[in-house]
């Protein structure tokens, strides 16, 4: 459940409210919520009339604008959290864990999946530094997103676990950050480790990125060992943000969310120029216009300020009516004075598709309401109606990526305490038709039939991604088998130092989408890292696989696969199904076909036997009971033709066998 | 029988030791203690509690008793007469009244035979369960096969044409041949009727934990039903007509009119720690399930302080009950009436308040059939074997 802080701070003239938001448990403690109060009112009754700071006097050359890039649990957040204390922003309780990870799932998965960022102030040889700390999702799923913050950023601290040396995001993080052109500052962190080897991560370093790491910083976040050199080293090494005070205001927006009291809250960072409260602004991208209610700096929370300038960077309130509105990468001006957009912008793109239902179809009002609460903070889950004849009403949703997926299904359970159903997810095809038209399908039914694939379609397209895959060399056999089982396309493979090898390969987007990683970490004891990135879509030979129940087909249990998974895949399925299906008064027939010829074929044998042997006095009322039981499980079943369909029907075909 | 025009009623007595506890046992019972039976307490509790209860029914007829359990053959005859005797008081005992008492084949309980017969008793039914002794033993029992046999041939004499056995199909590493052979040989003996049940594996029994911790496995699912099919055969072979899922008789006055009653929703009365009544109460109309105390001490203790050991009353709804005479009309081959279901659903027919559409269904596929040119619903054979599935889907 979410527990929300609403403080209620008041400040010259206006009331405003803060809301500090967190899941049971491991969130926000309370009394961190009342410590951020009075830091909140004390600043505030320090400043301005309307509770307003000024950050005027912090041209470009003093401000440093700076992410930090580094592996699942290389300690980023922990970073995040000692760099907070050491500028005061938040206090040195040691209790601090992972303030900018907000979200429960984020701490669970110990990933960030939406970005926060903070403002720090902090003096370096008698100067007075403005560093802002964006920070950016770890996951390739939001690869697009991390684009932008970096885009946000001249510089970035790469940040190694020293035990673990180098892994496969880091990779990704780094080809990204070099990418935009930043400038890269490599940090050594968990140096008090025993298992820590810091020269092997500095080789590793040196021999993957090419970059020097003779005076690499060592420290440790979690103990806060060398941490005090972090913030001069960024000031030294990263140029400040460049631009032009006097050209028109051109911002980009990086990262959105949802304020229950302000609306949409939009990070920007300022490019040129300068914008305040009252200002007229218009996206590139729509050509909205918005007035601007408030500016300020995160600090850790909002914190207005009396304008943002260029090199700053803060948020804007502008009365946005939904996320859907605000598009990370978009570039911001001001009205009547328009800018050559910043480049780099796309709008958001699904690459995995899932159908949920709810188990319950009298649940469906509210699934819907909890699905648009929880779209109105991720603008990048796209959602449309869809009804399949075996689930009923239900929803076709769009992700980034499957941990996207994953995210968005755990947090409909858990704070929306959904029941619901969720079909195997499958990636956008593209189906090239001979008169030229070329179109995408998000799901199974949408796939051509075989006399219009034989008569009208030229080729079928699927979407790819380049991997990397890190690991030490001893699963280099069981990596190199798991690739090509997945259809890779093993491009190189190049020793990071004597022991640790990086595979990259080429894979269809479908063969990561189910248990790759699951398999993956497995195959290598959970050594291996992985990381992708997309890489276009290619022709690909692919066949709709379709289950039939006593000759009536199953949508909701259809596939679109490759050609060449269709023979295993088709016999895996039908079996799986014969395992979960019940007996019934009747044969029940299982077919796997494709194109009309079946691939498997399976029958549930006609139930023979189902009465209760004993049934007197005594047993009455257990036996109704029992009845009652029978009968609701009976209504949970999805009913295709007669044959009775239970929900782990659905389930067992999610996932792909484990030979 | 002489069904008179007064409305016919049931007595269940619970005894509630046993003198060895089965390992498939779900019933509540416990073991003789130590000292013994304190036999005079709970026979006077019975007696008490049966005054009390039986009480508002005086203007009913009754037309069974049965001593069930725990082990009634070990109580004294003489209590068992004193109960028989009161319950005959409060509540005439129709004519030709069934007078049950179950019992197991120990040689104990075969010399008491003749003085349950003088106690009143006038239809013994006997548990031998099987005649394969090494299962015997792995179930608890403490009786051979061949003490069963004996004891059926002994009852045969006292009580003929009036003796049942009991049976048990589906143990562990038992063949469809092995039980063929075992019900041949039961059927040599047998009197006038079988109880042939398939071994099911209740929660809460030691079965149920062996069978979960995987240290026993039961025959599969194919063998089972199979072992239920041969059962059918072979009655049928020898004459017994098959009545009820597990229950058959040489000749319909053979049948247990006492089960009978709970299959055709006779009104019963309980006594004795655990036991179940279902009646309509006198004062209002009302129909009532009851469950006396099922800890014999505070069920004995209950019935002298409060003239009863009733443990919990529940009143049962008019749905309830139309469900329940299906559930339990359907029970049985000769399936339930219009007529009798009428009388409980206050005049709605069965027609109206099944799912027609699925009784048709099974209709044509030959589980269900109208009788008696429509009055009546009932299974065929095979739509017996199968029953549970199609309750599921006829009843609302």
């Amino acid at each position: 459940m979410l527990q929300t802080w609403v403080l209620v701070v008041q400040a010259g003239r206006r009331v405003w409210t803060r809301n500090y938001w967190s899941s049971k448990g491991t969130h926000i403690s309370s009394s961190l919520a009342r410590r951020l109060w009075q830091q909140t009112y004390i600043t505030k009754a320090a400043d301005s009339k309307r509770g307003e700071i000024d950050i005027s006097t912090y041209p470009p050359d003093r401000i440093r604008n700076f992410s930090i890039i580094a592996h699942i649990d290389h300690g980023k957040s922990t970073l995040a959290d000692r760099l907070l204390e050491t500028t005061g922003v938040i206090s040195k309780t040691g209790k601090n864990r992972q303030v900018l990870d907000k979200l429960k799932v984020e701490r669970e998965r110990g990933i960030t999946v939406k970005a926060q960022s903070a403002s720090m102030f902090y003096e370096h040889d008698g100067q007075k530094y403005l560093m802002n700390l964006i920070d950016t999702p770890g996951h390739v799923d939001f690869s697009y997103e991390v684009s932008r913050s970096l885009a946000a950023c001249q510089g970035t601290i790469l940040l190694v676990d020293a035990a673990q040396g180098i892994q496969a995001q880091t990779v990704a993080n780094f080809f990204l950050a070099f990418g935009e052109g930043l400038e890269v500052i490599p940090i050594l962190n968990k140096v008090d480790l025993p298992t820590a080897e810091p020269e092997r991560a500095a080789l590793q370093i040196e021999s993957a990125f090419e970059i020097p790491t003779n005076n690499i910083l060592h420290i440790s976040a979690k103990t806060g060992l060398g941490i005090d050199m972090v913030l001069p080293s960024v000031i030294e090494k990263i140029p400040p943000p460049t631009g032009s005070a006097d050209s028109p205001f051109k911002a980009l927006l990086f990262d959105t969310w949802y304020d229950k009291y302000v609306g949409v809250v939009c990070l920007i960072a300022v490019k040129d120029g300068a914008i305040k409260r009252g200002d007229k602004i218009v996206s590139s991208y729509s050509g909205t216009k918005y007035e601007v209610a408030e500016v300020g700096i995160m600090h850790p929370e909002q914190k207005p300020t009396t304008q943002l300038q260029v090199g700053q960077v803060g948020y804007i309130a502008c009365n946005m009516k939904t996320v859907a509105e605000a598009h990370v990468g978009d570039t911001f001006y001001k009205d009547k004075h328009p800018v050559e957009p910043l480049p780099g912008f796309e709008p958001a793109k699904s690459m995995v598709f899932a159908g949920i239902f709810p188990i319950d179809a009298g649940e469906f009002d509210r699934l819907n309401e909890s699905i648009q609460k929880l779209t109105l903070n991720d603008s990048s889950v796209s959602v449309h109606k869809e009804t399949s004849a075996a689930l009923g009403q239900g929803w076709r949703l769009g992700f980034l990526g499957t941990l996207h997926m994953d995210v968005f299904r755990q947090r409909l359970e858990e704070e929306y305490d959904a029941n619901i159903l969720m079909t195997s997810p499958t990636v956008p095809y593209q189906i090239k038709y001979k008169d030229g038209i070329t179109k995408f399908i998000r799901t199974p039914s949408e796939f051509p039939n075989a006399i219009v694939m034989q008569e009208r379609v030229e080729s079928t397209m699927e979407p790819f991604v380049s991997s990397t895959l890190i690991f030490p060399e001893q699963y280099l056999g069981s990596m190199l088998e798991l690739c090509s089982t997945h259809r890779g396309d093993i491009q190189t493979h190049t020793y990071l130092d004597e022991s640790r090898v990086m595979l990259k390969c080429k894979l269809p987007m479908a063969e990561i989408v189910t248990d790759f990683y699951d398999r993956l970490k497995s195959k290598s004891q959970g050594f291996a890292s992985f990381d992708y990135e997309e890489a276009g879509y290619a022709r690909s030979d692919l066949v709709k696989l379709e289950v039939l129940l006593n000759g009536e087909p199953v949508d909701a249990l259809a596939a679109v696969m490759h050609k060449s998974s269709i023979a295993t895949a088709g016999r895996d399925i039908a079996k799986r199904l014969k395992d979960v299906i019940r007996r019934q008064l009747f044969d029940i027939s299982i077919q796997t076909t494709s194109n009309g010829k079946v691939i498997a074929r399976e029958t549930v044998k006609q139930l023979r036997k189902d009465v209760t042997a004993k049934c007197y006095g005594g047993d009455a009322r257990r036996k109704m009971k029992l009845l009652d039981k029978q009968k609701e499980g009976k209504k949970r079943m999805k009913k295709i033709g007669r044959v009775e369909l239970p929900q782990e029907a659905f389930l067992s075909v999610m996932t792909k066998s484990q030979e | 029988m002489n069904l008179g025009r007064k409305t016919p009623l049931s007595i269940y007595v619970h005894w509630p030791y046993c003198s060895f506890l089965c390992k498939f046992c779900a019933f509540s019972k416990a073991r003789v203690p130590l000292g013994g039976v304190e036999h005079e307490r709970i026979s006077s509790a019975l007696l008490t509690e049966l005054k009390t209860v039986l009480a508002p029914h005086s203007d009913k007829t009754l037309y069974s008793i049965y001593f069930g359990g725990g082990t009634p053959s070990l109580a004294q005859p003489r209590h068992i007469a004193q109960i028989v005797q009161m319950a005959n008081k409060l509540v005439p005992l129709a004519a030709s009244a069934e007078i049950t008492l179950e019992s197991n084949p120990t040689s104990a309980e075969i010399n008491k035979m003749a003085d349950f017969k003088l106690s009143g008793i006038t239809r013994y039914s006997i548990g031998i369960q099987t005649l394969n002794d090494q299962v015997l033993e792995r179930m608890g029992r403490l009786h051979t096969g061949a003490e069963g046999l004996a004891a059926i041939d002994r009852a045969k004499q006292l009580f003929p044409g009036h003796v049942s056995c009991d049976m048990m199909f589906g143990f562990e590493g038992q063949t469809t041949s092995e039980w063929q052979r075992e019900l041949e040989t039961v059927l040599d003996h047998a009197d006038n009727h079988l109880s042939l049940y398939q071994l099911t594996v209740e929660p809460g029994t030691p079965l149920f934990r062996d069978l979960n911790a995987q240290r026993i496995k039961l025959p599969a699912e194919d063998t089972q039903s199979q072992m239920y099919e041969t059962a059918v055969e072979l009655c049928s072979s020898r004459g017994f007509r098959h009545y009820e899922v597990s229950n058959y008789a040489a000749i319909s006055s053979a049948e247990s009119v006492h089960n009978k009653g709970y299959w055709q929703d006779r009104q019963w009365i309980g006594i004795g720690p655990s036991a179940h009544s279902r009646y309509t109460d006198p004062a209002n109309g009302q129909r009532i399930h009851s469950v006396r105390i099922p800890d014999i001490q505070r069920w004995a203790q209950s019935c002298i302080d409060n003239g009863h050991g009733t443990g919990k009353v529940d009143l049962i709804s008019s749905l309830e009950a139309k469900q329940g005479a299906v559930v339990f009309g359907l029970r049985m081959l000769d399936g339930l009436s219009n007529q009798r279901f009428m009388s409980i659903s206050g005049g709605q027919p069965l027609t109206e308040y099944l799912c027609m559409q699925s009784v048709q269904q099974h209709v044509q596929n030959g589980y269900l059939k109208w009788t008696n040119g429509s009055a009546c619903l009932a299974p065929t054979e095979k739509g017996l074997q199968v029953i549970d599935s199609i309750l599921l889907d006829i009843i609302p």
